[in-house]
């Protein structure tokens, strides 16, 4: 009978052709030892694919690693966190500061004030020794130059919001005669400036410069709002920050093309261009202008004091005759694509990259793997490896299995993975704290957590070291504040909430909650009661709700859970601040700016301080650690800062947790003496924990060397 | 016959219509933003969202951007949020992926099946019929990815090759046909994989199809008059047996463009499920929309593929 035969005979044929297969494929040995060229390259294995390979368009992870390896920017990071050189061999930041004439205020000893008198004041000042003032003495030092702005008449328009029914905006245009200015170059930032030089002027100097009356609205407008385009237009005083960079010489891009200062311009105005939806606008917002000064000299001028501007320019840099307009328009011709509207979001660019880093582009396969060469002509030398691979495999055992056959390298290896290989020779492993930290938040517009002992006293109930060795395995550390907490503007010196539920109890007790007859808290007949919530998909929360529920109740708080799916939880909860007490976590950058999250300002539905945090001295400190440019200061506003957010506990920080990290033990920094030696080092986690650092240096031996200094 | 062929094709064209509408409606009302715009970033100032929001058309009602989206899907000018890639070609190059395990699988499972199920419907209560019962619940009720890992461990600690993804990474220049049977050889383990679950199913279908014919009077009567056992069981019997299989053969052709997410995941299988997966945990709109849209349209031509099938089948249908 055909049709039977058919029916067992097809599959029968078709396993055996798959069978047959097998002898064809080459084994792992075949692939790894067997493969002289695997010495050579190294295969990071990856969940997730790559999006866009251009710096300025994506901010996820996978995109991120490859973007540091074909692009470099101007500064980055070095092992101690301070920054160092790439691009720009050296830079410089100093100050360009300005202040209006007040007319209607007296200089003590000067009377009048005529724009010239004032600047020949400041510069005889300056002459002058100010011992009993220091600060006063160390901002008049600063002063490289001072000149006059004449006064001068423009016009602006703007917008203004309309009072009428309708929400809308109507352009209001305004007659400027602004005053004389006084223009000062100072040598380097002084956020204090103006604050020092009211020993001179008076303390009402700047205070009572009356912007609003040099400018003159074409339609009346109410007195609070025309005050507020006073301060926009004609502010008493101004801060405009210069970073000049200059650039090294003879950087090639991969096609050959020479790096300039062009190319950081392009750049920047890609990144502000609204067209490229860059979602890095947020660092650039702050620069007024940037310009080109020879093609080497780079300089950017900032409308305010803003003290992350010189690492925002680690931003790779694009190469300008690639992307701009009219290459974009080439590109869209070829492509029979509308030239008007084709930007930079749609080049194959970002499929095929070229930067300046010490890896060239070579070939992305999506969701399969990108490979990447050694750049030859890197400044910095060339790497040790010659091939760079990113493999995408989404699923972790299978991630294991290819390192144990040695296909991968790398991979984002699990605690309990690490557990497994740790005793193996063949490897080396590496773990260290990494950028965020988990915590319970509590609603402080919200009794009864507005009162600062429950809150205390709620951090003290919960056994952290418990969650840490339970729900972590041991790979987490306490942390006290909101700082990374291996850079130094964490402060070690304060000790994390004790596991005191007596104390905790006794804390309430005098916060007036007391234990009714069923043993539940109670004050004025109410119940302690509330609810925790966090978002669905992540376990370690889970558990964490769990012990906090557990353990609060154990002293009497009657506590409910509840878990909603990520969006929900953020947009119906936590941003309409309709919560008692969330399970969050924020991943942190080393920058210590803190605004978002604990200025005052930014409590609003929405807005990212949806505890409602605020403190007068915080708020002060907030603004001061985004102003400073000197690092041993910001560093000390930070431990302050820490000391204060550690004191009033407006979270229960739990945890940082670790990374770890697994390689093989042949893989080891080689390097090349003066003499022209190779030497091995063993690879070390840098204080922030990264341990790729050295990773241009790195190559795979056929077998483990000695090592020099080890021991 | 052709009032047939314009009834069914305007019926379908109206379906398709309803499907177009209440996906776009699921997806849309679902809570979450496309992964771009993250709500929890610092750096993610309130403008920015917004001006996201507006290059997705998000901010424009929904009816709006209904009609946006389906301009751009038939212009073809969709493009995904996460790559900007175009979205046709993304499925077109996924669907090239998925198509050989498909195939394999399909073969696999229609083949095999029926020998199994007529065999067990044939020798009913015997040692075959109980072993074969007894594997099909095994392999129905273990769950899909842990069979998947119990094999990957056991050929790669036994046989020391890989398995995972399309082919052997790293191949480097060898000649076409060990590039060839290296593909094949990484066919073999997904492939199995995803048709024991279809075999294990399937062969449970046919054997109580058949249990229902092999008791009509025309089977006993062609045993009756001698017939060849196999050929009573297989001609007379399998071909009356066949008629609710051919819906199910109309409804695997969705699978063309569904995939496997789990065997996908695991094998590292650059396919179409995976795509549609990851499209949906990032909220990928386009993406999502247009792999559901040619899912729809799929299922209905499989409808009308089986229609078809059915005249050809059962000659009491005429039309």
């Amino acid at each position: 009978m055909t049709i039977r035969r058919v029916l067992i005979i097809a599959p029968i044929l078709v396993v055996l052709i798959l069978l047959q297969s097998y002898f064809w494929v080459p084994t792992y040995e075949q692939q790894t030892r067997g493969n002289p060229n695997r010495l050579s390259e190294f295969i990071a294995g990856s969940i997730g694919d790559a999006s866009l390979l251009n710096p300025i368009l994506s901010m996820d992870s996978a995109s991120s690693q490859i973007e540091g390896m074909v692009f470099e920017g101007l500064v980055d990071r070095d092992e101690n966190l301070r920054i160092r050189s790439r691009l720009a061999a050296s830079w410089e930041v100093f100050e360009e500061a300005f202040f209006y004439i007040n007319e209607s205020a007296d200089i003590p000893g000067l009377g009048e004030s005529d724009p010239k008198r004032i600047a020949d004041f400041l510069k005889e000042a300056k002459e002058k020794s100010h011992r009993f003032i220091p600060q006063l003495q160390a901002s008049l030092d600063r002063i490289a130059e001072i000149s006059v702005i004449p006064p001068r008449r423009f016009q602006v328009s703007r917008y203004h919001r309309t009072k009428s029914r309708e929400k809308g905006e109507a352009p209001i245009t305004f007659d400027v005669e602004a005053p004389a200015r006084i223009q000062l170059v100072l040598s380097e930032v002084d956020p204090d400036f103006f604050q020092n030089l009211i020993f001179l002027f008076g303390k009402d100097y700047f205070d009572t410069f009356q912007g609003k009356k040099y400018i003159h609205p074409d339609f009346p407008i109410g007195e609070k709002e025309l005050a507020a385009f006073a301060d926009e237009l004609l502010p008493a005083t101004e801060h405009n920050p210069v970073l000049v960079f200059h650039l090294r010489p003879d950087v090639k891009f991969h096609d050959g093309h020479v790096f300039d200062a062009g190319d950081v311009k392009f750049t920047y105005e890609s990144i502000m261009n609204p067209g490229n939806l860059s979602p890095r606008v947020s660092d650039y917002e702050p620069v007024k202008s940037v310009e080109i000064i020879d093609p080497l000299t780079f300089r950017v001028v900032y409308k305010r004091l803003f003290s992350p501007a010189v690492i925002s320019w680690g931003m790779g840099i694009l190469p300008e005759h690639l992307l701009n307009r009219e290459a974009l328009e080439k590109e869209a011709l070829r492509f029979g694509k509308d030239p008007e509207t084709y930007t930079m979001r749609q080049s194959t660019f970002n499929r095929r990259p070229i930067g300046c880093g010490p890896f060239k582009f070579r070939e992305w396969k999506s969701d399969r793997h990108i490979i990447l060469d050694r750049f030859y002509d890197y400044w910095e030398g060339a790497p040790n490896y010659e091939k760079f691979v990113f493999r995408v495999i989404p699923d972790l055992l299978t991630q294991e299995m290819e390192f144990y056959a040695g296909t991968i390298d790398n991979y984002g290896v699990q605690p309990y993975q690490v557990k497994r290989l740790e005793k193996d020779l063949r490897f080396q492993n590496f773990s260290g704290l990494s950028f965020g930290y988990s915590y319970i938040g509590y609603n402080m517009r919200r009794r009864p957590f507005d009162d600062l002992r429950v809150r205390r006293a709620l951090g003290m109930a919960i056994d952290v070291n418990k969650i840490i060795d339970y729900v972590l395995y041991g790979q987490g550390e306490r942390i006290t504040g909101p700082f990374v907490k291996q850079t130094d503007y964490y402060n070690q010196g304060i000790r994390p909430l004790p596991y005191d539920p007596q104390g905790a109890l006794s804390l309430l007790a005098e916060a007036g909650w007391q234990r009714n007859k069923n043993g539940w808290l109670e004050k004025n007949g109410k119940k302690f009661q509330f609810t925790l919530i966090t978002n669905s998909g992540n376990d370690l929360r889970k558990a964490v709700l769990a012990i906090a529920q557990d353990a609060w109740k154990q002293i009497g708080i009657d506590v409910r859970t509840d878990i909603l799916e990520w969006s929900v939880f953020i947009r119906e909860r936590v941003n309409k601040l309709d919560f008692d007490a969330v399970v969050l976590g924020w991943q942190m950058g080393i920058d210590p700016d803190l605004y978002q999250i604990w200025h005052s300002s930014q409590t609003n539905p929405f807005q990212l301080n949806f505890v409602g945090f605020h403190n007068a001295e915080a708020d002060d400190l907030i603004i001061r650690i985004r102003q400073e440019y000197d690092y041993g200061r910001q560093v000390a506003y930070c431990r302050r800062l820490h000391e204060i957010i550690a004191r009033e506990q407006p979270y229960t920080f739990l945890y940082v947790d670790k990374w770890t990290a697994i390689l093989d033990r042949r893989i080891v920094i080689k390097k090349t003496d003066g003499a022209g030696n190779v030497f091995y080092e063993k690879i070390r986690p840098t204080k922030t924990g990264s341990y790729t650092f050295h990773f241009n240096k790195w190559i795979k031996l056929p077998k483990e060397p000695v090592f020099a200094a080890d021991g | 016959m052709l009032s047939f062929f314009g009834r069914s094709i305007v019926q379908k064209i109206v379906t398709l219509f309803f499907v177009s509408i209440i996906s776009f409606l699921i997806i849309h009302l679902a809570p979450g933003e496309p992964s771009q715009i993250d709500p929890l970033n610092p750096k993610f100032t309130f403008e920015m969202v917004e001006r996201f929001r507006k290059e997705f058309h998000l901010d424009k009602p929904l009816h709006i951007q209904y009609l946006y989206f389906y301009r751009d899907l038939f212009t073809g000018k969709t493009v995904s949020w996460k790559d900007n890639q175009s979205v046709v070609q993304k499925i077109w190059d996924r669907f090239l992926n998925s198509l050989p395990l498909f195939i394999v699988g399909t073969i696999l499972t229609w083949t095999i099946s029926f020998p199994i199920g007529i065999r067990s419907a044939i020798f009913r209560g015997r040692f075959f019929d109980r072993s074969a019962t007894f594997f099909s619940y095994l392999l129905i009720s273990i769950p899909g990815f842990f069979f998947a890992y119990i094999l990957i461990i056991f050929v790669v600690t036994r046989f020391h090759v890989p398995v995972i993804g399309m082919e052997t990474f790293g191949l480097g220049d060898t000649s076409m046909l060990n590039v060839i049977m290296d593909r094949i050889w990484h066919l073999f383990l997904p492939s199995v994989l995803g048709a024991t679950g279809g075999i294990a199913v399937l062969s449970r279908y046919v054997r109580s199809q058949m249990l229902e014919v092999e008791g009509q009077d025309y089977v006993r009567t062609a045993k009756a008059k001698g017939l060849p056992s196999e050929q009573v069981h297989y001609k007379h019997a399998l071909r009356n047996a066949l008629l609710p299989f051919v819906t199910m053969f109309g409804l695997i052709l969705p699978g063309l463009i569904g995939g496997s997410v789990i065997i996908e995941s695991i094998f590292s299988w650059p396919g179409m499920g995976r795509m549609a997966y990851e499209a949906i945990l990032a909220r990928d709109y386009p993406v999502i929309l247009t792999v559901n849209f040619v899912s729809a349209v799929l299922v209905l031509a499989g409808t009308f593929i089986s229609d078809l099938l059915y005249l050809l089948v059962d000659p009491r249908i005429r039309l």
